[in-house]
């Protein structure tokens, strides 16, 4: 057996070492150049994805509904008890809606005596999730929005009740949405009606914590979380969710988003926030805290 | 395309040669099936387990049985593409299990004649190796670290579904430990 190959194995085995590491060199200094200068391999990594995901969507979106249609298959089993619960609170909402319609009317009479006009420029981009990040240690997903539709990398990203992340990495026909519950994500957001402020963190759990809140006395469980549109990032007031402690007694938010199905979300264009120039800023926190000192360091010497 | 070889090309070489660029092609489109389920939007929410790393199963069990079924570059460029996509670091995950391919082939020939438990065994101190060393490496660098728990998780799983990537590579995909006879062609070509 080896006698047979031991001709052709003279000259291709030294060839095939060269060859393993030749590769291995390509794909460390490949590394290695992410390690150096992160963005620009953020953006090829956009590039290629947006390459390739896309192709993948008409087997995507049937093998996706398929298995939607049988999980939620399982749920239609106890659909009797279900419709109970649903009567149930639709006579709740209907009390509700009353008083909904009631302070309507009364804002829209508010709004009129004070002449509002309500900023037109805030108005959003529904795109469609292509993917999710493939990987149990990222939360992100994919959109199949891009620089194309003119999106610009930082804007707020909501599904119909609550802000769901941001937009980080865009490319022509496809971006990718940094959810709140990433490990990188971090938000600052305001705490109602005791209008502390604090930071949302994101710690690849469902909940993600509330850091930073200047007095955790005057937050209890069940306060509304709205975004605070500090440093920019985000218009003020999106809905985020609301307060809960865990058993360990840290606070968390409970996200309004429906996170379990993210099918539809909307970008909301946003040119009130300082436009990013830099992706290093939102790609690695760590490179922009380097950024924002070096701009300070810049000014102060003007 | 083919080295000048002493004896004459026959029908059969030229068959086997045409079915080891097939079972490339194959190898290909598993990886890119593999990559794909890791992408649907199934669910959003972070969970408490992970699913195992099918694609790096297929390519350890593919490079055990056969070797000129899954080539350097071809590995290398799966594996790039596999970072890209699945918002890994570029490129030191890949090169870190290219590596333990390549270890694999060379020991190919030992682990065809041994049984399945010791091919296991190495496997798995592969993958654990690897991780470790991926993470030491992370850390060096002051890369931001995917949660130990849910990483030992995957490695976990990734081990342990290794009998039944082996089992399908075996029955649906006919990718069996060669004969003395398939050797001709295939053996020492890149």
């Amino acid at each position: 057996m080896a006698n047979n190959r031991s001709n052709s194995q003279d000259y291709t085995v030294p060839l095939r070492q060269l060859l393993l590491v030749v590769v291995s060199l390509v794909l460390i200094s490949v590394f290695l150049v992410w390690r150096i200068d992160s963005p620009r391999v953020e953006r090829f990594r956009a590039q290629v994805t947006d390459r390739i995901v896309p192709n993948f969507d008409w087997v995507m979106a049937p093998v996706t509904g398929t298995i939607n249609l049988f999980r939620d298959y399982q749920s239609y089993q106890r659909i009797a008890e279900q419709n109970q619960e649903l009567r149930r609170e639709l006579r709740k909402m209907q009390s509700w809606k009353e008083a909904a319609l009631q302070l309507e009317q009364e804002n829209a009479r508010l709004l009129d005596l004070n002449h509002v006009r309500l900023d037109p420029r805030l108005t959003f981009i529904t795109g469609v999730v292509l993917a999710d990040s493939g990987s149990p240690f990222r939360q992100s997903v994919l959109l199949n929005v891009g620089a194309r539709d003119g999106l610009v990398d930082g804007w707020a990203t909501m599904d119909g009740i609550g802000l769901v992340g941001r937009i980080s990495g865009v490319a022509q026909n496809t971006s990718r949405v940094i959810l709140l519950t990433d490990a990188s994500s971090r938000i600052p957001a305001t705490i109602q009606p005791s209008g502390q402020r604090a930071i949302i963190a994101g710690d690849n759990t469902a909940a993600p914590p509330l850091d930073f809140i200047e007095n955790p006395d005057l937050v209890r469980p069940g306060d509304r979380v709205v975004s605070s549109g500090d440093g920019g990032v985000f218009p003020a007031g999106l809905v985020i969710g609301q307060v809960a402690a865990d058993p360990g007694g840290r606070l968390r938010v409970r996200l309004a988003a429906d996170y379990e199905r993210l099918e539809f979300l909307r970008v909301l264009r946003s040119y009130t926030a300082e436009p990013v120039t830099n992706t290093a800023q939102i790609l690695a926190p760590g490179l922009a805290a380097n950024d924002a000192t070096e701009t300070a360091g810049t000014v102060a010497d003007e | 395309m083919m080295p000048q070889k002493p004896r004459a090309p026959s029908r059969m070489n030229e068959y086997q040669t045409s079915r080891v660029w097939f079972m490339r092609l194959c190898f290909v489109i598993l990886a890119l099936t593999t990559l794909f389920m890791h992408l649907l939007p199934l669910s959003t929410l972070p969970s408490a387990w992970a699913m195992p790393d099918l694609l790096l199963g297929f390519a350890f069990a593919w490079s055990v049985r056969r070797p000129d079924f899954v080539p350097v570059i071809l590995l290398a460029a799966v594996l790039l593409l596999s970072d890209l996509l699945l918002q890994r670091p570029p490129g030191l995950w890949a090169v870190l299990i290219l590596l333990c391919c390549e270890n694999l082939k060379l020991r190919a020939q030992s682990l065809r004649a041994a049984n399945f438990v010791i091919e296991w065994t190495s496997v798995a101190a592969l993958i654990f190796g690897a991780m470790v060393i991926y993470r030491l490496i992370m850390a060096i660098l002051l890369i931001e670290q995917p949660s130990l728990g849910l990483h030992l998780i995957q490695t976990a799983m990734t081990i342990l579904s290794y009998p039944a990537v082996v089992f399908i590579t075996h029955a649906f995909m006919g990718v069996r430990k060669s004969v003395p006879g398939d050797l001709e062609t295939s053996g020492g070509r890149l």
